[in-house]
């Protein structure tokens, strides 16, 4: 799963788009989908995000996020299908009972929310493919005033997520060579021979925090107003994208409150 | 009315304990660190070396607490009353983890992180960090992620983000405790090289005695908080108990050159490198011809 959150770094007009623009290109499809109950409109906002994945050139990158959610939103159908007993009875699941029915509504809702599903999830590997991390945080805190502090704890987790892999696997090596077993197709027992494993790593991180916490402070941290390096412009085409995408929004709604589409 | 310089670091009368320990982490050290000098600071294990540095930086007593007493001057400014902040712009402060200090994903933001947080102009900051990596001689890392650098590396990026901060003083501790020999070699290389060029105070806790030495002005040597010494190096080494008191170790060329002149064969200055030692010992050999003819 983790390659599917990672920056994949191209040379596109998607990815040189200011990362508010992208994010609210992800919030305007989460809305859109909540406002349509049709499969077909909310497939075709789909096809939309696996546009843009296209023209960003990270589509094959996406594929197995997208496969993925395809299946998760299928079992979702699944379970889905039979709480919804309005509409008409089609068939039920076993023949000749008036047991698990299913109606033409729960057919068409349950789609309806498996696509939706997959809508909102698949703009954030998309996102997050074509923005990278940093400067989506810098844009939160300069132009959505979200606390700095926040958001570095946010940007150092990040930063320190490879280096606690490397420690947990030293503090792995270091066990198993002292004869800890790990090797275990049970999924639960493997659960518990990693639980004393966890704590060295804790240890090891609070000590590596502190450390952290001390350089931080002899570099200034939290003084107060504080300046950026990498400035990010919100340019003439992320004003014209917003506002399309806005207004796209706009009509929609208005047309949807029309009923022309549901 | 004179003018009095005041000297770079005052420490007097300084004692601190931990919270929840009996023991004083330092007692009562005192010593002072003019302005340019390059002093290294050792010791045996819990000897304060660390804690030492905190009390450099300002740390403690401003985040770590306990029990402090005496007086530590920062170019004349009581660190006691002055913030923290104001503090690390006097000095900087490279740490022993490499991994640990590293704030930032990439080399460049990693430097900019205490610029950015002083406030300073992205156009200042960009000039800053471009002067510290050529200071440090690293230009080549600049937009490398730090977290796929060797230890050496690491170790001079986190110099650079300290000298990009233009401190006045620079306190390291065991910055090369993790890093192989060459690696030792190549921090305090660029620190003779700061301490030279721009004239910058340095204070380096570090147990690698015989690289140390040769390129310190003095030598402080602690022992269970108390000050055992403070001397020149060569000093130090016309005393090695000092040393071997404490269970630290002479450098090697330096004992066996003691151990001659102990039994009359060596005379001049005891030596700090392998290059002193054999010119010391091939005058010797020439002294020796000389009298037997």
């Amino acid at each position: 799963m983790s390659a599917v959150a990672n920056y994949l770094p191209r040379n596109t007009w998607i990815h040189r788009l200011n990362p508010l623009t992208k994010m609210l290109w992800s919030i305007i499809l989460m809305t859109l989908s909540f406002l349509y109950r049709d499969p077909i409109i909310l497939a075709v906002l789909f096809l939309s995000i696996a546009l843009v994945a296209y023209m960003a050139g990270i589509l094959k990158e996406m594929l197995p996020a997208f496969k993925g959610l395809l299946i998760f939103a299928g079992i979702f159908l699944l379970f889905q299908i039979f709480f919804i007993t309005e509409g008409k009875v089609l068939f039920y699941v076993i023949p000749g009972t008036k047991i698990l029915p299913i109606t033409d509504e729960g057919i068409f809702g349950s789609l309806a929310m498996g696509a939706r599903l997959m809508v909102i999830a698949a703009s954030f590997p998309v996102l997050l493919g074509t923005t990278q991390v940093k400067d989506l945080v810098i844009m939160l805190v300069e132009k959505i005033k979200i606390p700095y502090t926040y958001a570095f704890m946010f940007i150092t987790s990040l930063r320190f997520v490879p280096t606690f892999m490397q420690e947990m696997e030293q503090i792995v090596q270091a066990q198993c060579s002292r004869g800890h077993r790990l090797e275990n197709r049970n999924l639960i027992r493997k659960f518990f021979s990693l639980c004393p494993l966890a704590i060295p790593l804790m240890i090891t991180s609070v000590k590596k925090a502190e450390q952290l916490a001390i350089s931080m402070e002899t570099r200034g941290f939290g003084l107060g107003s504080r300046t950026y390096l990498h400035q990010i412009q919100f340019r003439a085409i992320d004003w014209g994208i917003s506002l399309g995408m806005l207004g796209m929004v706009a009509l929609s709604v208005y047309l949807n409150l029309q009923g022309i589409f549901q | 009315m004179s003018q009095t310089v005041n000297p770079a670091i005052l420490v007097e009368n300084l004692s601190f304990s931990y919270p929840n320990s009996e023991r004083k982490a330092l007692h009562e050290v005192g010593f002072e660190i003019q302005s340019g000098e390059f002093i290294g600071v050792t010791g045996p294990a819990g000897a304060g070396k660390s804690t030492l540095i905190l009390c450099l930086n300002g740390i403690i007593p401003h985040f770590q607490s306990g029990t402090f007493q005496g007086k530590v001057l920062i170019n004349g400014r009581d660190t006691f009353e002055t913030p923290c902040a104001e503090i690390s712009r006097l000095v900087g402060s490279v740490f022993q983890d490499p991994e640990a200090q590293i704030v930032a994903p990439s080399v460049e933001d990693e430097i900019a992180f205490g610029l950015e947080n002083f406030g300073f102009e992205p156009a200042d900051i960009e000039q800053r960090i471009q002067e510290a990596l050529s200071l440090i001689g690293i230009s080549h890392l600049r937009y490398r992620s730090t977290t796929e650098l060797s230890g050496g590396q690491k170790q001079r990026v986190a110099i650079a983000a300290a000298v990009a901060l233009r401190p006045q003083i620079l306190v390291l501790d065991e910055p090369t405790s993790e890093l192989d020999p060459i690696g030792t070699r190549e921090v305090f290389d660029v620190l003779r090289k700061l301490n030279t060029d721009y004239h910058l105070t340095i204070v380096v806790v570090e147990q690698k005695l015989n690289v140390m030495l040769e390129y310190i002005n003095r030598l402080l040597i602690l022992n269970q908080g108390k000050t055992v010494c403070d001397l020149p190096p060569r000093r130090i080494l016309e005393e090695p108990e000092l040393l071997t008191g404490i269970g630290l170790k002479v450098p090697p060329v330096s004992e066996l050159a003691y151990r001659l002149r102990k039994s009359g064969k060596y005379r001049p200055e005891l030596p700090l490198t392998v290059e002193e030692a054999y010119c010391g010992i091939v005058q010797s050999l020439k002294n020796m011809r000389n009298n037997h003819d």
